[in-house]
């Protein structure tokens, strides 16, 4: 097996946020002392990713997502631990691995405003010193991948906001980057932009086999892109394997949609009723009873249909989210 | 060269967004017209009542307003709006793209930016000033001329390594565009020699806001009036300033990526 193109042990990050209590009286007294105290943002966290995977990396707002990527990308020096991409430490911003790391961030953009984007990919060009050829390259394909023909001689102001975020995604790539941190690279697009950004990254990951670590909000990045999740929150790591052991591994309840012949049919009895159609029911219940539950609905109902289903990845996460209150709960503390 | 490769394709880009804003190269003509013609107009009435201002002739003082226009025109033209724009990427976070790019982070945002129509200072301070030398011509060998270059060239990196040391305070203090001011307000004296003025005055243009190397000095160069010793010193200075600067300014890298806390 060859070495992982991102190995992170023990990586912590506490940041010296400065406090300060309400009011004018604080506030002066801030200004002759400040006081600060620190706030743990990554507390040792382990994980690899390969050469050509794409992980997604999940935690809600201020879990630490952000300050891992940024240590990764080489703009945050770790308080811990230690960070390998592609073999270098990146904190040391070697420009031979800068070269070869790409960082988009959904909410904020590199291109310059007031020229075509054209120019702004030529400016990456003299700054990444790409041979003309090579650029030439590159420029061809990330035109005809994301359809940025058009585009390209527009001011960047001109553009809508997925135009813009198209054409963002193409400018970081041009220098042909081995690992791309993406940090909510779909957010604010619509729908139909997402999924377009989605299949381009799916498109130039299969074409480059560049690893990739994505963070997100929407769960549909994360099912159509990652076949593996890593779950952060309060700085530690939850969970970290295949996505769909996410869901068996959290997930404590499966939904049953039962149709029976008569509407009148009341079927209570068998789980949580959560909601009733006519002779359509859905039914929550507990995972290990699926099974028995089943075979009883089958026994005694007239059956038309019956689907078992887990819940949905988001239901999962919520869930992880709501349960890690409790810091025990962390799967990967033994592997550190 | 890097260094000349990056500023041309910064150039370019500079100039084709200013071409984006063809009213403001109109603007920049007004407003650079009326400084130079309130400019020279002071320094002919000055002459007027008398023929030497602190032992500068009316053609060496008109030197030092082109000198003047000159520095300020450079100072417009890349480093302040360049470092101007550093100071909002601190404050909006988009300074993460420019440490992500494989190229020295001072260079980057020292040369980001280049306001093209600040050129028009450029040019009005270099014919003002070739408009002095042709009276002085005379007296402008060269020795003179290289003297002037070089107190030119160590007068703006004297300059540009103070708008650097205050920008870099941005990583410490974040909004820091008010100590900017500061430099504005005494640059505006530096419009006359520094001799004129009282001495706590004179010291802090030449030592704490060191302007005085920027206009003063060059113009005494190109007037033959500039000691071997100042010269040296200025040159000692530059790269002592140039030094320090980029020292700071890794500091405050380190601030900024969290090394130092």
């Amino acid at each position: 097996m060859s070495d992982p193109a991102i190995r992170v042990r023990g990586l912590a990050k506490t940041y010296q946020v400065p406090v300060r209590g309400a009011g004018l009286r604080e506030a002066l007294r801030s200004l002759v002392r400040r006081e600060t105290r620190p706030v743990e943002a990554v507390r040792s966290i382990d994980f690899d990713v390969a050469p050509g995977e794409v992980v997604g990396f999940l935690g809600p707002n201020g879990a630490g997502k952000t300050t891992s990527l940024k240590m990764l990308s080489g703009l945050l020096h770790p308080s811990g631990g230690e960070a390998r991409v592609l073999g270098y430490e990146p904190f040391r911003r070697d420009n031979d691995f800068l070269r070869r790391i790409t960082l988009v961030m959904g909410q904020r953009n590199q291109l310059v405003w007031d020229i075509p984007v054209i120019d702004s990919f030529d400016r990456n060009r003299a700054i990444y010193e790409l041979p003309a050829e090579r650029y030439r390259r590159a420029l061809d394909e990330l035109t005809e991948l994301l359809e940025l023909g058009d585009l390209l001689p527009k001011p960047v102001r001109n553009l809508s906001l997925g135009e813009r975020m198209k054409c963002e995604v193409a400018v970081s790539l041009l220098h042909a980057p081995d690992v791309l941190f993406l940090d909510e690279p779909t957010i604010g697009l619509d729908v139909t932009m997402q999924r377009r950004i989605r299949e381009f990254l799916r498109e130039h990951n299969r074409r480059t086999g560049a690893s990739i670590l994505l963070t997100s909000h929407y769960m549909a990045d994360i099912e159509a892109l990652c076949p593996r999740v890593v779950v952060i929150h309060h700085g530690r790591i939850l969970f970290d394997g295949p996505r769909a052991d996410l869901v068996a591994r959290f997930s404590t309840d499966k939904t049953l949609i039962v149709d029976v012949a008569d509407p009148e049919a009341d079927l209570s009895a068998y789980g949580t009723l959560v909601a009733k159609d006519g002779g359509r029911s859905t039914l929550r219940v507990a995972k290990q009873d699926t099974p028995e539950v089943t075979s009883r609905i089958l026994a005694d109902q007239s059956v038309l249909d019956l689907t078992v289903e887990d819940p949905s990845i988001e239901d999962v996460i919520d869930r992880v989210f709501q349960d890690a209150a409790a810091p025990e709960a962390s799967p990967s503390e033994s592997s550190g | 060269m890097r260094f000349l490769r990056l500023l041309g394709v910064f150039t370019r880009i500079g100039i084709q967004s200013d071409l984006a804003y063809r009213a403001n190269f109109v603007f920049q003509m007004l407003e650079s017209t009326m400084n130079l013609v309130s400019a020279l107009a002071v320094v002919a009435l000055v002459f007027s009542q008398t023929d030497s201002l602190a032992g500068w002739r009316a053609e060496e003082l008109g030197a030092l307003v082109g000198v003047y226009f000159l520095v300020l025109g450079v100072l417009n033209l890349v480093v302040a709006p360049s470092l101007q724009r550093f100071m909002e990427q601190v404050q909006d976070g988009t300074l993460d793209f420019v440490l992500t790019k494989p190229a020295d982070a001072q260079l980057l945002v020292s040369l980001s930016q280049v306001r093209i129509w600040k050129i028009v200072d450029v040019l009005f301070g270099l014919a003002v000033l070739l408009v002095a030398l042709a009276r002085l011509s005379a007296e402008v060998g060269a020795g003179e001329a290289a003297a002037f270059g070089l107190a030119l060239v160590t007068g703006a990196s004297i300059v540009y390594s103070l708008w650097l040391f205050l920008s870099t305070l941005a990583f410490w203090f974040i909004r820091v565009e008010n100590i900017l001011m500061i430099f504005w307000n005494l640059y505006w004296a530096a419009r006359w020699p520094v001799g004129i003025y009282p001495g706590w005055l004179r010291w802090t243009l030449t030592l704490i806001v060191p302007v005085a190397f920027a206009v003063t000095v060059p113009a005494q160069a190109i007037a033959g009036r500039l000691g071997e010793a100042t010269l040296v010193g200025s040159v000692a200075l530059a790269l002592g300033t140039l030094a320090f600067s980029r020292w700071f300014w890794n500091r405050g890298l380190r601030r900024y990526s969290g090394a130092s806390a």
